[in-house]
């Protein structure tokens, strides 16, 4: 083919791939239908792992849970739920930040509480509404809950110098009456210049009811549990020494238990 | 000279088009990214519905189920809601899901309709 008889050819092809991408972005642009939730935008996504944890907390149904989070691929459960709670906390999400976080960090906790079986994952299809998952049967092992109404109260509390830990902290284990630790109970710090709060089970490679605080130099906090009057005091970083004689600052163990 | 060149330009054409849909549907095919609730698969947005009224049952907390449910798209909720229930009863749902369901369902029907006025 001649020089002369290339150009209408190259013209057509242009012609055909801007007609093409016409037609495609324009007359018949893509519409998203029949999406996964898996695709789902970051922001509708945490939404989305904040309603399963929600529906969580009011089914008690782990195995549900557990197939619902399946839904989405190279997810961390127990780490990104723990994340997510701490975001929702952080975010100003208001009221239902507050129950949804607990909700993820009670979610996060007993996903790493319980690990996946691998005959669950084998038989685990991609979607949940249309196969409806049967009810677990009662597990032997009870989760760590806390007896409802029975109130927590400070077992023991001590300073602690431990040189591994990187700053100095306020570390809270909360168990029940059996020494179980309990995941997502909230605990609030105040100090003169404002307060935080935080959960336990957000750590859960530290335990079901651990949870901590970092504590600045000088200043001293008090904390107690959400649904609990009991106040501790006076917590502040005390001088420790390393064994070569550095000095470092120490934390505080408070172990709240359920009274039986 | 159109004559001549038209068969070539008809050609090219369908060539063009031809790599268009290649590239398109091989190379680089649509990837559902960044997606919203709305536009999820029945299944999936039933199964949101009925997270929503699981969370419901426990909480009684109807403004949050309301938000919850308002991600689905721009009608009232209680559309999201029957649709649900339709869709549970089609695959034989568990009482219990269909409960929730029902139980979310009536609650947003009691809610006054935009529009409609109170009795005093």
């Amino acid at each position: 083919m001649s020089r002369s008889g290339w150009f209408p050819f190259l013209i057509g092809i242009g012609l055909g791939l801007a007609g093409g991408l016409y037609y495609a972005w324009l007359i018949n642009p893509v519409e998203y239908t029949d999406t996964a939730p898996d695709s789902l935008r970051a922001d509708f996504r945490s939404d989305y792992l904040a309603l399963i944890a929600s529906a969580y907390a009011a089914t008690d149904d782990l195995v549900r849970a557990r197939t619902r989070l399946a839904l989405f691929s190279g997810l961390e459960p127990s780490t990104e739920l723990a994340a997510l709670a701490q975001q929702r906390l952080a975010g100003g999400f208001g009221e239902f930040g507050e129950v949804e976080a607990a909700a993820l960090a009670q979610l996060a906790a007993d996903l790493a509480n319980q690990p996946r079986s691998p005959t669950s994952t084998a038989t685990r299809g991609p979607s949940t509404a249309s196969t409806p998952v049967p009810t677990p049967l009662p597990s032997s092992t009870p989760r760590p809950t806390p007896t409802p109404g029975a109130p927590f109260s400070l077992a023991s509390q001590e300073q602690v110098c431990n040189p591994l830990l990187a700053a100095p902290l306020i570390q809270v284990e909360v168990s029940d009456a059996a020494e179980g630790g309990v995941p997502g109970v909230e605990i609030v710090v105040v100090w003169d210049a404002g307060q935080d709060h935080f959960f336990t089970g957000l750590k859960p490679e530290l335990g079901q009811g651990y949870a901590d605080f970092t504590m600045t130099e000088g200043v001293s906090y008090t904390l107690r549990l959400a649904d609990s009057g009991q106040l501790v005091t006076d917590l502040s970083t005390h001088p420790c020494e390393r064994p070569d004689g550095i000095p470092y600052l120490g934390s505080w163990l408070i172990h709240f238990q359920q009274t039986p | 000279m159109l004559t001549t060149h038209l068969p070539r330009l008809i050609l090219g054409a369908l060539l063009g088009g031809f790599l268009a849909l290649i590239y398109g549907w091989l190379i680089r095919p649509v990837e559902y990214v960044d997606t919203t609730p709305d536009s999820l698969r029945t299944d999936f947005r039933t199964d949101y519905v009925l997270m929503v009224a699981e969370s419901y049952s426990a909480d009684q907390d109807l403004d949050l189920a309301q938000f919850r449910l308002a991600a689905l798209g721009p009608l009232p909720p209680d559309v999201y809601a029957t649709d649900a229930i339709d869709y549970a009863l089609e695959l034989s749902f568990s009482r219990t899901d269909l409960e929730h369901l029902n139980q979310l369902a009536l609650a947003l029907r009691a809610l006054p309709q935009p529009g409609e006025i109170q009795a005093p």
